[in-house]
């Protein structure tokens, strides 16, 4: 039975177990080979599940997985907001 | 490990050549190398394949710029993308959707008559589009800012990390050693010639080095005693959540120093730059430049404003004065090759690989290298091109 690990793009545990077959074994690969990690949560509700799927398949301890880097923004945010104030540039 | 194709044994003692960098550089040139005919050809990497600006970049493609030099050795470049998934049988979702440099004024237009002109002059299709034609392409843009637009129909976009992998999976079939994790440390020069390249997995002898480093390519050459006259600059990018397909070709700001298309997806991806980048090679992003960035897009595409944004990101570049990459060898240190300084390195790649490899296999630079090589930052006889969308001191862009 497959469980679908990565809410945002439908993931699931044997995609990740494909991946590692295929030879995408290292975390930051195997995301961007699945796009787990790469939706709109960004990992938040997932990168548990994940990382733990990947050290099973590829029998690495998870404390030593190296977690792909969080980047700003915390959470998804309307782009007018961001646009808001004074101009940057000119 | 890390991708299908990575070397499964340690390094051995001596190759052939050795390519610092497994960014697509040095991925496309083991590929391009090893179907010359050269064995053991051996890359290595820092970091996983593509860990770099060739994971990090806007992806986009084009061949129509405003000079000679960077036009030939770009269509040739674009030609080989068109049939690139065929022939490293993976699919690199080269999307053929067009390239549209927007003119935002009638300056900017100008601009865009001037290139259409030099571009009929090389035999490279674009047409020169009013402002009434972009908007009807592109309806998603604000008719405000549209003056106009240039419009290359066979230019696109790829995913980048695929095109890395299907060079790295290719190069393995035909030979190649792609190590990954494994850093340069040294390289050895004696009598003024290359000899052996010292790595935290072990020391090679070789008779060849090729730096493909991307960003930290004026290091490497530091490294073998070569003074590049290279800068560090980081650029920002940002990616959306997915929307509906609202945007088909690429797209080039030109005046507001942007660019961005839609992925297969459906995000939105772009970047901007400030008119004034101060030179940094941290992978941080910026408040400043994230805010710039909404400023622009969400003018220029209006639709955009309620949309979010999930993701920015960095990259760093290593720049020639003029923008340019250095392709050929160094002249001070023989077996000592340079593949670096790029920033439209992305799109340049699969060309630039085939015309070096034929250089180094070949011996004689082929004629769309020659006014890439390094002597030029040297000698100042640099290369004038105007179409480039890059923040910079020295360019008019």
């Amino acid at each position: 039975m497959k469980r679908i690990l990565c809410l945002c793009h439908d993931v699931t545990d044997a995609d990740i177990a494909r991946a590692v077959r295929l030879g995408y074994d290292h975390p930051e690969t195997i995301k961007r080979f699945t796009g787990a990690l790469m939706g709109p949560c960004q990992g938040r509700s997932c990168a548990e599940l994940v990382l733990d799927a990947i050290a099973r398949e590829t029998g690495v301890d998870p404390a030593m997985l190296r977690t792909p880097t969080s980047r700003p923004p915390s959470f998804p945010v309307r782009m007018a907001l961001l646009a808001g104030g004074e101009r940057v540039d000119r | 490990m890390a991708v299908p194709g990575i070397a499964r044994g340690p390094l051995r003692p001596r190759y052939d050549a050795v390519i610092i960098g497994g960014g697509l550089q040095g991925v496309a040139l083991a590929y391009e190398l090893a179907r010359k005919g050269m064995r053991d050809v051996c890359v290595v990497e820092a970091s996983y394949p593509g860990a770099g600006a060739s994971g990090r970049n806007g992806e986009l493609i084009r061949s129509a710029f405003s000079s000679p030099e960077w036009a030939t050795l770009f269509e040739i470049s674009l030609r080989k993308w068109h049939t690139l998934s065929a022939e490293l049988d993976v699919n690199v979702l080269f999307t053929p959707a067009g390239y549209l440099v927007l003119a935002s004024t009638e300056a900017d237009f100008r601009r865009c008559r001037l290139a259409a002109e030099r571009h009929r002059q090389l035999g490279i299709r674009t047409d020169l589009l009013d402002a009434r034609s972009v908007c009807q392409a592109v309806p998603a843009l604000n008719p405000d800012r549209v003056a106009g637009g240039l419009f290359q129909r066979d230019g696109g976009f790829a995913h980048h990390d695929a095109v890395v992998w299907g060079y790295v999976r290719a190069a393995a079939w035909q030979g190649v050693e792609v190590h990954p994790f494994t850093t340069v440390t040294g390289i050895r020069v004696e009598g003024g010639r290359v000899t052996g390249v010292e790595t935290t997995c072990g020391t090679i002898s070789t008779p060849m080095v090729v730096d493909a480093a991307g960003g930290q390519a004026r290091e490497v050459a530091a490294l073998a005693g070569v003074a590049l006259p290279t800068r560090t600059l980081r650029l920002e990018a940002f990616v959306t959540e997915a929307l509906r397909p609202f945007l088909r070709p690429g797209v080039a700001l030109l005046s507001l120093l942007g660019y961005c298309h839609q992925t297969t997806r459906g995000e939105f991806v772009g970047g901007t730059e400030q008119r004034i980048m101060e030179p940094e090679d941290s992978l941080r992003t910026t408040l400043v430049g994230l805010r710039d960035a909404c400023q622009k897009f969400v003018d220029v595409f209006p639709l955009l404003a309620g949309v979010r944004l999930i993701r920015q990101w960095a990259g760093v570049v290593d720049l020639t004065p003029d923008l340019a990459p250095v392709l050929g060898p160094a002249p001070e240190v023989e077996g000592f090759w340079l593949d670096c300084g790029w920033i439209y390195g992305f799109m340049g790649a699969p060309g630039a690989a085939l015309l070096l490899a034929r250089a180094i296999v070949d011996g004689r630079m082929p004629a769309p290298l020659a006014p890439f090589t390094v002597e030029r930052l040297y000698t100042g006889r640099l290369i004038k091109e105007a179409s480039l969308v890059v923040a910079s001191p020295e360019s008019a862009a």
